[in-house]
């Protein structure tokens, strides 16, 4: 019963998916980018999902929180009217990620969320970025009010919103912006590494320039295609509080640039300035990285997003047991009617130490939103009936449980074998998919191969379903075909009669410790000896590092995802530290001082990959990508026994507007496309 | 002979009583003062020691706190290349030979000096490094629990004292009764059932009982406006099912000790010499019998100043208390050494000091460890 139930929903949601996601190119035609690639003029609003003119809100002027009217009317707060941005450039907020129109919401309440999690854990609800993602690919400009490019690409110009401000009401302008880049950003103060997006060539990188408050300018030598600036998913912003951050920076990291000058603070000044503002930074390189990257963590820090982290003492760390962030009384976003968003005052993330305790918080009330298992979803259903509501994220990955070879593995004798596609044929041949859906995920996940899921980018029903017949006596002969000989011990030797024995590591939290011991009945059952070694995760990126394993079970650094214009690193072989391409990608990762150079059809990834990173046009930068895909198809260098499972989402009832399907990718910044300002919740 | 010496004192009971504090000073007049600067002296070799063993086991894992941390960004969509893992150990000085750590590590511990930046953004000559998983200065950050720690151990230590002793005396002088039986059948219970069990099977009860499942000490509106006496109660309330979970356990081990020990002298030569001279029953099992077999009792509180410091690791994790121990959890999975490194050295400290009070109150409970001091 339970099963048919998951069954039920998870057919339902595909569905949704497949509706919502099913036509990339007509989606395409919305990319604001697209409309501008003959002009110098911004893309405009008529082409910007979700964003409307004041204009067209049904109702006159703009209202707000009734916690904040009360501030207004004792005098601590301006008028919203003045905490907005000037008329033309406040951002109406009209529909979801999938195109949906929002219902109107009401002002107040708390929306409690489990921990925060990681670095990154209070920035997802609530990050503003330099544009938005809708959950077909295509965007729209949201912190800046427009961008346009010249013809050959050389210059970008972002637009601001004039009038808008940060959290603690004062200006957000271009200064902001020429202080991110010179003084944190191009002085590595903020992470060790400028981003890509922003190099001009080798050692070079953007100028720019500020035109006046509101404009800026960034300039390359080269042509820069939206893929590799504004649509890279590092990018996701390019300010800092200037009036905040002008006392931390210390005069060791200056570089020279023709905006800012030194500010004659020494290292221990800046750090006992950060500890008068209750940072607590060990060196410079700690603070610049607390302050300018991961900035939504220190409470005070002045935001454009949403909600900001409380500065009441307790409560203002992610590591807090109870973390809060309350709404940005200067957010620059209104509803339709022209309330100011967000509706909820705040939002809780109730940290707990066990899966558990939070179903358990769940169940009493205490939770509205929680992530949990597909095998838990049925039994709190059953608990809490209509006082909950699934939601689910459809994954990007390409299939579960998986297997991947080291192709530059030391030994020669396994390296050959690994880069026979028979020898991965076989791998995947002889396991039993059926069986193995109902032994891991209680026949939750069906049969399936490491290729994308359907609805997304690239799907392929043939490539699906490629090398999954279930095969004992045709996996025997293609190890055969491989050159495997089979020893008096009943499993497969080397032709040279060394030993072959397939060394799988598996490590923590991967699900591989569950997963091996049922694979390993199927390799041991066509002749393959298996080992297994679990280790820690990061034991196991030193393994990489060092070219010192044999193959692994359950990716930490996945192969796929939702497509190219999210990471390339999935998909080619240009950076370090990935399993299925290994020592390959530390040769381009290193240019080539390090690692073993590519050949064949992995070399022919980068190739295709470079003539991809060199045109603006989406439709032929979206077949470089399907030739990629293509390339995958036919190596298959990681096997997939079944297919990826998707996130579920339970959600209070009471809570509004939070989408029926979404996308769960790293370019939609995770939970951020549930666009949290605009849930609202009713008694 | 020394068993006979002691036995003797105890049946003085006849010659006029002394009082307690002339008691107590009187004996640390004695060798005592001799003994305790010995066992403090020696506290420097034991704990440097502790210190080296530290160190070296907490950096035994392979990785270090860079490959996890970088693990974790990894894990959030964030990736980082090997240049910038390099310069982040460089940063943080995990590059330098572990020994040379150590040193650097062991020598900010005893002595930072005045005109170091640390001493002049902490104003502290011990500096226990930056916490790299918390993102703050190391005391900070074992600072911040604990009080809270210290509270609910102590709170839950009373509970097993208060409890246990009782029931152990009566069930000992009431051997084989019903109440001997179900204080056996409910310890039993109580060291039987792993703690992570019971405190699950206990919120799930309190869930379905009451509609809210108890998890963690504080409710949103404490954790807010902290702990009050209009919402004491409240506390009160939610400590009910960590005394249940950690108090049963611990409740269990001392009762049957104790309960061993009361049978043992209630049986003694000296209790039955006593009876015959016509004392109370009440002051032979109080007076006598009971300070003699409380001393293994007496003898496991060395332990009680670290878990005062710690608290359950695994127990606080299940029930979701924010005290020290998970956060110890938390710095072995991180790698993060210096807070991992903290944590265990202040436990090994305390585990020190705290064997050597336990020797001193059972050198004042058990005259026959004075005497074998040679003191006498």
């Amino acid at each position: 019963m339970k099963k048919k139930l998951i069954a039920l929903l998870l057919a339902g949601t595909m569905v949704l998916s497949l509706a919502a996601c099913g036509d990339s190119d007509d989606t395409q035609n919305n990319n604001p980018s697209d409309s501008v690639e003959d002009s110098q003029q911004p893309s405009g609003s008529d082409e910007t999902p979700g964003d409307t003119t004041p204009a067209d809100v049904a109702t006159e002027g703009f209202s707000e929180a009734p916690m904040l009217a009360d501030l207004v009317t004792a005098g601590s707060l301006p008028a919203v009217t003045d905490r907005l941005p000037v008329e033309s450039d406040v951002f109406v907020d009209t529909t979801d990620a999938a195109g949906d129109p929002l219902e109107i919401g009401t002002y107040g309440g708390v929306i409690n969320l489990p921990g925060a999690g990681g670095s990154w854990g209070l920035s997802r609800q609530v990050m503003e970025s330099i544009i938005r993602y809708n959950i077909d690919g295509t965007y729209y400009p949201n912190v800046i009010k427009d961008y346009a490019h010249n013809d050959d690409y050389t210059v970008w110009t972002f637009y601001l919103r004039e009038g808008m401000k940060w959290s603690d009401g004062e200006d957000f302008d271009a200064d902001d912006i020429t202080f991110w880049y010179y003084m944190c950003h191009l002085t590595n103060y903020d992470t060790k590494k400028s981003w890509a997006c922003l190099k001009d060539g080798e050692e070079t990188w953007a100028n720019l320039e500020k035109v006046d408050a509101y404009t800026v300018t960034w300039t390359f030598t080269n042509p820069k295609f939206p893929a590799d600036f504004i649509e890279n998913g590092d990018f996701k912003w390019c300010w800092a509080p200037e009036h905040y951050l002008s006392d931390l920076i210390p005069d060791s990291i200056y570089v020279e640039n023709p905006y800012w000058e030194k500010t004659g603070l020494d290292d221990e000044t800046v750090l006992l300035n950060a500890q008068a503002k209750g940072i607590d930074a060990a060196t410079v390189s700690d603070l610049g990285k607390a302050v300018a990257y991961y900035w939504w963590n220190e409470d005070g820090i002045p935001t454009l997003n949403s909600y900001v982290l409380t500065t009441k003492e307790g409560n203002n760390s992610r590591d807090a047991q109870l973390c809060i962030l309350e709404r940005n009384p200067y957010f620059w976003k209104v509803d339709a009617q022209g309330q100011q968003l967000p509706y909820c005052d705040e939002i809780h993330y109730n940290s707990t130490s066990e899966d558990g305790q939070d179903q358990l918080m769940l169940r009493s009330g205490e939770i509205d939103i929680l992530g949990v298992a597909m095998q838990d979803i049925a039994s709190i259903l059953s608990d809490l009936g209509d006082q909950v509501q699934l939601r689910t994220f459809s994954s990007t990955n390409w299939g579960a449980y998986q297997i991947t070879f080291n192709y530059t593995c030391k030994d020669a004798n396994y390296a050959e074998l690994f880069a026979n596609s028979k020898f991965r044929q076989a791998i995947s041949i002889c396991v039993d998919r059926e069986q193995v859906s109902g032994l891991l995920t209680e026949g939750f996940l069906e049969p399936g191969q490491c290729a994308p899921s359907e609805g997304n980018f690239g799907y392929d029903a043939e490539w699906e379903k490629k090398w999954t017949e279930y095969d004992v006596n045709g996996a025997k002969a293609l190890l055969e075909e491989c050159g495997l000989v089979m020893g008096s011990d009943g499993f497969y030797d080397f032709a040279d009669g060394s030993d072959f024995v397939l060394t799988i590591y598996t490590y923590t939290d991967s699900g591989a410790d569950a997963a091996y011991p049922v694979l390993e009945q199927y390799y041991n059952a066509v002749g393959i000896k298996c080992a297994t070694k679990d280790i820690e995760v990061s034991a196991f990126d030193q393994e990489i590092d060092n070219n010192d394993w044999y193959a692994v079970l359950g990716p930490h650094t996945s192969i796929g995802g939702l497509s190219m214009k999210s990471r390339v690193q999935p998909f080619v072989p240009i950076a370090q530290s990935a399993e299925w391409y290994g020592d390959y990608g530390t040769y381009y990762g290193t240019n080539g001082e390090q690692g073993v150079e590519p050949t064949g059809d992995m070399a022919k990834l980068v190739e295709i990959y470079e003539k991809w990173n060199s045109t603006p046009d989406s439709a032929e930068r979206d077949q470089y990508n399907l030739d990629i895909y293509n390339i995958h198809k036919e190596n298959l260098w990681t096997i997939a026994y079944l297919k990826a499972e998707g996130e579920y989402i339970l959600v209070n009832s009471k809570i509004h507007n939070y989408p029926e399907v979404l996308v769960s990718d790293d370019l939609y910044q995770y939970a951020n496309i549930v666009h949290y300002w605009t849930l609202f919740k009713t008694e | 002979m020394e068993e006979n010496a002691y036995k003797s004192e105890l049946m003085t009971e006849a010659s006029p009583k002394k009082p307690l504090l002339e008691a107590v000073g009187d004996f640390f007049k004695k060798d005592l003062v001799q003994y305790i600067v010995k066992r403090v002296l020696m506290f420097i070799p034991t704990l440097l020691l502790i210190s080296v063993l530290v160190f070296f086991v907490i950096q035994l894992p392979p990785g270090d706190y860079v490959s996890a941390h970088i693990a974790a960004l990894a894990s959030e969509g964030e990736f980082v290349d090997a240049d910038y893992a390099a310069q982040l150990r460089a940063d943080y000085g995990l590059d330098l030979p572990v020994y040379e750590q150590y040193f650097k590590w062991v020598k900010d511990i005893i002595w930072t000096p005045t005109d170091s930046t640390y001493y002049r953004l902490y104003g502290s000559h011990h500096n226990w490094k930056y916490s790299f998983a918390y993102g703050r200065d190391v005391w900070d950050v074992v600072n911040d629990r604990l009080g809270l720690t210290i509270l609910v151990t102590a709170i839950i230590m009373i509970f097993q004292y208060a409890v246990s002793l009782p029931i152990a005396v009566y069930a000992s002088t009431h051997q084989y009764s019903v109440g001997d039986y179900i204080s056996s059948i409910i310890g039993f219970l109580g060291a039987a059932i792993p703690n992570f069990i019971l405190a699950i099977v206990l919120m799930y009860l309190s869930y379905k009982w009451t509609g809210n499942a108890n998890v963690g000490l504080f409710s949103q509106e404490m954790l807010q406006n902290g702990v009050h006496l209009y919402n004491f109660g409240e506390f009160l309330k939610r400590m009910i099912i960590p005394i249940i979970v950690i108090g049963t356990s611990g409740t269990c081990g001392i009762i049957r000790s104790v309960r061993a020990q009361m049978l043992d002298e209630v049986a003694q030569q000296y209790t039955l010499t006593a009876r015959a001279k016509g004392v109370p029953e009440r002051t032979i099992v109080m007076k006598y019998c009971f300070r003699a077999a409380i001393n293994p009792t007496v003898s496991g509180l060395g332990g009680v100043l670290s878990s005062l410091f710690s608290g359950s690791t695994v127990t606080a994790m299940v029930l979701n208390m924010q005290i020290q121990g998970p956060v110890l959890f938390k710095a072995l999975q991180a790698q993060d050494m210096y807070l991992a490194g903290a944590i265990v050295m202040v436990q090994a400290v305390l585990v020190v000091v705290g064997i050597l009070l336990s020797d001193i109150v059972l050198a004042f409970l058990d005259p026959r460890i004075r005497y074998s001091g040679g003191g006498r």
